[in-house]
């Protein structure tokens, strides 16, 4: 097949919840903070915008912006019962997260069932949002490219300044790194593990919002999105680096797109991406692979290295001579 | 609508939901109990119920022996544990990352699994035929008592089996060498292997043994429960088990207690879905809302012990 503008297109459309997801995990597992929440808030994220795109009319520029920042800040809100518990009462963020992620996503359902459903249609969904609200696509076509893709790629470099040149993202990471150490250097780390968490309540949540308002328009997720663990993959293809976010995105991002169109054109299941995303993900995470291999490399290096050295001097010594 | 409700609940068919749904949650919290125990976080264990959940159907199908496909699900429960372990262990991923990553072969691997096996996408419908289901038990005497025997009698062969392995798990890792070397190794493996247990070898066995019985509670799901495979069929049931053993403080006995409270749960809201002006929604979210409260409180009262044990050594 030819290269397509089109298909680009769509897979950098594909990028857009999952740098987000990615940046969110990013700032959480540099804090050593295993907080799996992220699925839960990219759907109240989104939920949440959708409301304020629904009922809340505004001028055309405002409302995606408002509508998107409500929903991170309400994911950023959901997120401090888990941070919260860890620090005050050393409950495992990962199980209370984890938990987290089903009550929101009820919570969601129910409030759409009863309350916000367009009966009209026949699937439960919400009422469609303000036209305002949309968020305006960067080219034509099907691909749904929003301009949303340009917010991701700034907050890319937003988070990367956060965590590499504030005080706040030193501590996050130095946590990460050595907590005792932290805490004897004086860092406030209950303060900064809650904080790690909400930034990443309110990334995800943000993803969310762009990505209700970017491609759809009206509410009608009715079960986690996954981009939460996607997210996971890209933070740690990514080491945990937010600038490596974006490449990991784009990454699985193309994977995706070629295992759809393995499985339109022959018989093999599109869920094949499954499978090698955690091939990848499981060799990436692992610290000693080919470890003995790269012990040989660098064993291999010093020894020329030294050979090259002493047969430098012993020419110098000859040339004395 | 309460007394509907009442009427219900004090019912033996409710009772005997209960303790058919807790079955998997338990199977898959003792798997979460000695992983824990040995200082291993499985998160995994929401993956290996469905791979397992998967291959214990191909396997009694292929056999024609619901035996057979019992044990070859808990085979590979044991190998995917074994292959967290390896990763793990020997090539140090982080145990939560290996964890995901088993649950993402879950998820989607499954479904490509089962087309590359069979050409099926999804489900396994025709595949299942009442022969390689687990068979149901009614235990003669029992049987005959009124009200008790409905409730207990005429389960599967692995209900049993599963309120079983609670009483053997308490046994393994409280009256054995192995138990101990186990608990040692969780609780401190240095010291553990400075009286020579080998730490990476007992961390192996704990987690295949968790993979066994993950492996056990997705044979349970697919050839019981839900009499097939089906993608979406485990639905977080894994990540219960991780909240069910931490709020049973990581025992045998009190995690079949907490798979208990969300085997009674999740009866509630089957029942109570039925019901006029009750949303399904809210009453899916009891068993999750519980386990946080049930963490925090836990939390607190390990707190409070703490606190009380300081004090007491200040006025010694």
């Amino acid at each position: 097949m030819s290269f397509n503008t089109q298909g680009l297109y769509t897979i950098l459309a594909a990028m857009i919840p999952t740098i987000f997801t990615g940046l969110a995990v990013c700032v959480m597992f540099s804090a050593n903070q295993f907080n799996l929440a992220g699925e839960g808030s990219v759907m109240l994220g989104g939920f949440v915008s959708a409301l304020v795109a629904i009922y809340l009319p505004m001028a055309t520029g405002l409302h995606p912006v408002v509508s998107v920042l409500l929903g991170g800040l309400a994911c950023g809100v959901i997120m401090l019962i888990p941070a919260v518990l860890k620090v005050k009462l050393g409950a495992s963020e990962m199980v209370t997260s984890l938990m987290m992620n089903y009550i929101v996503m009820f919570i969601i359902l129910h409030y759409l069932n009863f309350n916000f459903a367009d009966r009209s249609k026949g699937a439960t969904q919400s009422f469609p949002f303000e036209s305002t609200a949309l968020i305006p696509q960067m080219v034509e076509g099907n691909s749904k490219l929003s301009w949303g893709f340009v917010v991701a790629l700034l907050f890319v470099v937003i988070v990367a300044l956060f965590m590499y040149r504030t005080k706040w993202g030193y501590a996050i990471r130095m946590i990460g790194i050595n907590q005792p150490f932290s805490k004897y250097s004086g860092m406030k780390v209950g303060a900064t593990i809650i904080l790690s968490q909400v930034i990443g309540g309110i990334l995800s949540g943000i993803g969310g919002g762009i990505e209700v308002l970017g491609r759809y328009n009206t509410f009608l997720w009715r079960e986690l999105p996954g981009y939460g663990w996607t997210g996971i993959t890209i933070a740690i293809l990514a080491k945990n680096n937010p600038i490596f976010v974006p490449f990991a995105a784009f990454f699985i991002a193309y994977l995706d797109k070629g295992c759809q169109l393995m499985s339109t054109y022959s018989d093999v299941p599109s869920e094949m991406i499954d499978i090698i995303q955690a091939s990848i993900f499981l060799f990436f995470a692992a610290e000693q692979f080919l470890a003995k291999y790269r012990q040989k490399i660098v064993v291999k290096s010093t020894q020329l290295d030294l050979a090259r050295r002493s047969e430098a001097a012993t020419s110098k010594e000859r040339g004395k001579a | 609508m309460f007394e509907q409700l009442f009427s219900m609940i004090f019912k033996a068919d409710f009772l005997f939901a209960v303790i058919r749904i807790t079955a998997p949650i338990l199977f898959a919290a003792l798997g979460a109990v000695i992983a824990e125990k040995a200082g291993v976080v499985n998160i995994g264990l929401e993956g290996i119920m469905m791979i397992s959940a998967l291959f214990g159907v191909l396997f009694s199908f292929w056999t024609q022996s619901w035996v057979v496909g019992v044990i070859g699900a808990m085979i590979i429960g044991v190998l995917l544990g074994l292959l967290m372990g390896f990763f793990a262990l020997k090539l140090k991923t982080d145990i939560i990352l290996a964890g995901i990553a088993i649950n993402m072969l879950g998820g989607g691997g499954t479904i490509f699994l089962l087309y590359m096996f069979t050409g099926m996408r999804g489900n396994t419908g025709s595949l299942v035929s009442p022969n390689i289901l687990i068979p149901v038990v009614n235990i003669p005497l029992i049987k005959n008592i009124p009200i008790l025997g409905e409730i207990i009698s005429g389960h599967s062969v692995l209900t049993y089996i599963a309120f079983l392995f609670v009483f053997l798990m308490w046994v393994l890792l409280y009256k054995t060498s192995l138990g101990l070397n186990i608990r040692a190794v969780g609780e401190n493996p240095n010291a553990a292997s400075s009286v020579g247990v080998s730490v990476l070898r007992i961390k192996y066995i704990a987690i295949a043994l968790s993979g066994a019985m993950a492996g056990l509670g997705g044979a349970f799901m697919s050839m019981y429960y839900s009499q097939g495979w089906n993608s979406g069929m485990v639905a977080g049931r894994g990540f219960i088990a991780l909240a069910a053993q931490a709020m049973g403080r990581g025992e045998p006995v009190g995690a079949m207690l907490s798979s208990l409270l969300f085997g009674l749960a999740q009866a509630l809201r089957t029942k109570v879905s039925g019901l006029q002006g009750v949303s399904s929604y809210l009453v899916s979210l009891i068993p999750y809302v519980v386990t946080v409260l049930g963490l925090v409180l836990y939390a607190i009262s390990t707190i409070k012990k703490v606190k009380k044990h300081k004090d007491q050594e200040v006025k010694e």
